[in-house]
């Protein structure tokens, strides 16, 4: 009988072996297959739903924050402010997609090594000497961006029920002052725990297409930019052909182009011409036509490749959601090529970003240098220490200061006189230098309205603020309406309530 | 000389390595609940005074039983079923709070019927005596979730008919009625097993003992799983069957009886999977969850996948999914958390390092109940021992493969840790039948060495030499060759 204790004892030995080994196959073996396994659903529970610094805005409202949850996930992400600071701080998905975006992702991602994408996560705090040895602390951060609540409600405001982008920024240090855009979408639906109602109002936001709600409307979507390019191919005048900047040109209603039985009109067939000035302020696409082939490729397309055409801007948002504005190259291009042209006066096969087009003028406002746009004004710890500041640099230097002093002279007559943009801007009472763009897109030929603007904009002063605004034709908007009229009641508003902000009222 | 002076003075060695134990395993179920606040809130548990004074209060208590009750038992038992039993309260108690308070109430009744159990039960072989009465018991037991007088429990929803509850108090009696159950087997088949061992017919080449001696017991197990079968467990009809056939084996050792039981299991596994649905769906989840990840294999597949988030180390204890709810389906994101797949939770929690252990302290019980089988005085204490053991040791197996899917899932309790009375109860009762029997293995045969001793000893002393006169009357039919010497080291040899 001993003996056939003993090989009891061996048989549940056995099994307990088995135990053990199935244990080390599952937990150590496996274990990594099974974190990531599609079937663990819960892997984000981990990643995403922890506890998660707040951002803050620049006036101090709380954007995002994490509260306490019951609900199987400890924490839940909250956006306060709706659908106002969508596009900026994006959304903590953790039920359905398991992703986040804009801001969220940029400073909380746990699958990014860099330290910047770990200040909203909970992270180790480095600790000194014995103290911090034996009290290890961990926290989050929360991020305080440059964009203040005030701001975001005037664009949000003058944008009313249109579709359309709004962005302001300060050119001198590259702090976003403002980016809103229509339509938007509510975060806290996105971020709730209930895996049905994410996936049905995210199915509802129409997410493949690439107008959804979800884009952001000032980083992610590029359209032709019109006119409003005509400051890139004034740029290229005067550093590449001065000789171009004194020539007067002929006021006409069209011009013949080469090769080509095409004739480029003026907008509405209007006559337009005269010196460099007038036909900048009057948008002349006849004089700018015929500069745009009297530059040559060459020139025209170095020109804005040095303003960063086909290159991603660089915000502190994931690089998915910023679009590439872009520009053919110039080898597309024949010597006497009429689409040359067009492309001068921003049609053709050019496009910008909303956020794109404001870092243009911004240039031009900045003696020349383009800084580096971004959101993040700093960083604070858990115990209220700052540990982070965003520093200010500059992204390219795409022109001369004496280019960028001519042209922001040019842009000052577009308010002026019998400019396009005259009286545009009459509730500022410093000089606002400006530029309006109607580009005509689609079948039928309706004008998507841009205007561009940047101020304090008068003789020997330093703009404080650059502003981009895009309304498309929609339904309520006159097929044949203007940057000025359409774009540039929504930008004035925006540029003097960004002016009186920073005076500190 | 009184008893408290005794137990002071006593301190038998195998009761002062029980009380290190017990004070180890304490300090780490506290640690354990510290460790769990501390990451879920951040701050001590609110009842921190109560649950140490607990903890010192069941450990002082526990010891003060063993040793005046069974002083030379085995020091390894207790200490081991307190941790995993602490382990799993503090587990319970975050995962379901509603259900910590019956927890310990049951935890603390458990232990009061391990005293009672000690101080009825005397003698390992008192439990031989009333072996039929136990039988009948255990039937009725087994019946009582069937008869229609008593409430049915909505605990029954899972396709179950094993929980009868009383006043809202539920109960599963088929974990009591396994321990008399195999009560009633060792007492049997150490009565029947010469008729069982020895061949008395010829066929053909083949000499086979009388297979007529085995008609009731066959008829206990077939009733015993028939019924259990009623009432759609597979889990304790398929204990039932291994303990069985585990004790013929050991009785008998003839491999026949081995093989003839594996061949009904695998005609009765066929026949169950045609005709009980759930035990179908339970084989076919088995062997490809993730061809049913959103019905029957939800539950395997979410248990696996609690033991690969928690890697070698483990989440840290309170930092698993164990008690989250998918808020989009109000499932449980591990399944039953608190009872089938408490291993789950404890594996995330834990990690390979803490799982492990925990399985490594089942076989600790287990090493324990067979040592004390191997060493135990009479023939009937030895069975009863490897039965009680193997009851333990296939329950704990069986539930850890299942949520493993070494196995398919047997919906039984993990003994000590799932949340669950009768599971408590039962095991409790088990341990104290094994620390009886570990007792009188312990006690040297000249214990009388031990006079000052009070009155309890003496009495197991005098029941000690007593029991073979007894045991021969029993064995009336003159097969003396069963009577042994009493203190003789080994008691079966006439079986070999």
């Amino acid at each position: 009988m001993n003996r056939r204790i003993r090989i009891l004892a061996v048989v549940l030995l056995g099994c307990f072996v088995l135990l053990v080994a199935q244990l080390a196959n599952l937990q150590v073996r496996q274990a990594s297959a099974l974190q990531h396994s599609p079937y663990n659903h819960h892997v984000s529970t981990n990643t995403f739903a922890g506890d998660r610094g707040e951002i803050l805005s620049a006036d101090g409202y709380v954007l995002a924050k994490s509260v306490p949850s019951s609900n199987g996930y400890p924490y839940q992400r909250v956006y306060p402010q709706g659908s106002l600071f969508a596009d900026i701080t994006g959304y903590v998905d953790v039920v359905d997609a398991n992703i986040s975006t804009g801001l969220e992702a940029y400073y909380g991602n746990p699958f990014a090594s860099s330290a910047h994408s770990q200040y909203l996560l909970v992270h180790q705090y480095p600790s000194h000497g014995l103290r911090g040895l034996l009290n290890q602390r961990s926290g989050t951060d929360s991020i305080t961006i440059t964009v203040s609540r005030k701001l975001q409600l005037v664009a949000k405001n003058a944008l009313g029920s249109y579709d359309g982008a709004l962005v302001a920024w300060d050119p001198r240090n590259g702090n976003i002052l403002a980016m809103y855009s229509n339509p938007t979408y509510n975060p806290n639906k996105l971020a709730s725990h209930d895996a049905k109602e994410v996936a049905s109002y995210y199915k509802s936001l129409n997410p493949a297409s690439g107008s959804s709600p979800l884009v952001n409307g000032v980083t992610g979507i590029v359209q032709f930019p019109g006119s409003t390019f005509k400051i890139v191919t004034s740029s290229a005048i005067f550093d590449h052909d001065p000789s171009l900047a004194s020539k007067t040109w002929p006021v006409v209603p069209y011009i013949k182009l080469p090769n080509t039985t095409q004739l480029l009109h003026n907008y509405a067939s209007e006559l337009c011409g005269g010196t460099l000035a007038q036909a900048f302020a009057q948008s002349c696409d006849t004089s700018f036509g015929a500069i745009g082939l009297a530059l040559g490729p060459s020139r025209l397309i170095r020109q804005a490749n040095q303003y960063g055409f086909n290159e991603v801007p660089p915000i502190d948002l994931p690089s998915s959601e910023v679009a590439k504005s872009t520009i053919p190259p110039a080898s597309k291009f024949s010597a006497a090529d009429p689409f040359l042209a067009y492309t001068a006066i921003g049609q053709y096969d050019i496009v910008e970003s909303p956020l794109f087009d404001a870092m243009i003028a911004g240039t031009v406002a900045n003696g020349g240098k383009m800084m580096a746009p971004h959101l993040l004004s700093h960083v604070v710890n858990d115990q209220g220490q700052v540990v982070a500041t965003y520093k200010p640099h500059v992204w390219k230097t795409p022109t001369s200061s004496s280019t960028a002093a001519s042209v922001l002279q040019l842009m000052r007559g577009v308010t002026q006189g019998n400019g396009t943009a005259a009286g545009v801007f009459s509730n500022i009472s410093v000089p606002v230098a400006a530029k309006t763009g109607t580009a005509q897109v689609g079948a039928n030929g309706c004008s998507d309205n841009w205007l561009v603007a940047t101020a304090p904009a008068g003789q020997g002063e330093t703009p404080t603020v650059a502003v981009a605004g895009y309304v498309p034709y929609q339904p309520g908007l006159t097929c044949s309406d203007t940057g000025a009229a359409v774009a540039g009641p929504r930008v004035a508003q925006l540029l003097a309530a960004a002016l009186s902000y920073q005076a500190g009222s | 000389m009184s008893a408290p002076a005794a137990i002071l003075s006593g301190g038998r060695p195998r009761r002062r390595a029980e009380l290190g134990l017990l004070f180890v395993g304490a300090t780490a179920v506290l640690v354990a609940t510290l460790l769990e606040s501390l990451a879920r809130t951040n701050a001590l548990p609110s009842h921190i005074v109560e649950f140490i004074a607990g903890l010192v209060g069941i450990s002082v208590i526990v010891q003060l039983v063993n040793r005046r009750l069974v002083p030379e038992a085995d020091p390894i038992l207790m200490p081991v079923a307190l941790v995993l039993n602490g382990i799993g309260y503090v587990e319970i108690e975050r995962i379901a709070p509603n259900e910590a308070g019956q927890q310990l109430a049951w935890t603390l009744l458990g232990l009061g019927v391990y005293t009672a159990l000690l101080l009825i039960v005397r003698r390992s072989r008192d439990l031989e005596r009333y072996r039929y009465l136990m039988l009948f018991a255990a039937f009725l037991l087994l019946i009582s979730p069937l008869m229609p007088v008593i409430d049915r429990s909505p605990a029954n929803q899972y396709g179950e008919k094993l929980w009868v509850a009383f006043h809202g108090i539920e109960f599963q009696p088929v974990e009591i009625a396994k321990l008399l159950v195999v009560l009633f087997f060792a007492s049997y088949l150490i009565e029947k097993r010469e008729l069982l061992t020895i061949p008395t017919r010829r066929v053909g080449n083949h000499l086979l003992p009388d297979l007529r001696a085995f008609g009731p017991i066959v008829i206990a197990a077939a009733v015993s799983m028939l019924v259990i079968l009623a009432e759609h467990d597979i889990g304790f009809s398929l204990i039932l069957f291994v303990v069985f056939l585990t004790m013929v084996w050991v009785t008998t050792g003839r491999w026949t009886y081995l093989l003839i039981g594996a061949i009904l299991f695998a005609l009765a596994t066929f026949a169950a999977s045609h005709l009980l649905s759930q035990v179908n769906e339970r084989i076919a989840v088995w062997l490809d969850p993730w061809k049913y990840a959103q019905t029957g294999g939800y539950q395997p597949i979410q248990g696996e996948m609690a033991f690969g988030r928690g890697g070698v180390f483990g989440s840290g204890i309170g930092l698993g999914l164990g008690g989250a709810v998918d808020p989009s389906t109000g499932t449980t994101l591990i399944p039953v958390a608190t009872s089938d797949y408490i291993f789950a939770v404890i594996g995330e929690e834990l990690g390979f390092v803490g799982a492990a252990a925990v399985a490594i302290s089942f076989l600790l019980l287990v090493v324990s109940g067979l040592r004390a089988a191997l060493r135990a005085r009479s023939p009937f204490a030895t069975l009863a021992a490897i039965g009680l053991t193997a009851t333990l040791g296939f329950q704990a197996f069986f539930i850890m493969a299942g949520v493993l899917r070494i196995l398919p899932l047997t919906g039984v309790t993990m003994p000590f840790v799932s949340y669950g009375g009768s599971s408590l109860i039962a095991n409790y009762a088990l341990l104290a039948l094994l620390m009886r029997i570990s007792n009188e293995a312990n006690q040297l045969p000249s214990s009388g060495a031990t006079p000052a001793i009070s009155r309890t000893s003496g009495a197991a002393r005098i029941g000690a030499t007593s029991r073979w006169r007894s045991a021969s009357a029993t064995a009336s039919d003159g097969r003396q060759a069963k009577v042994q010497r009493p203190g003789g080291p080994e008691q079966t040899s006439s079986a070999r």
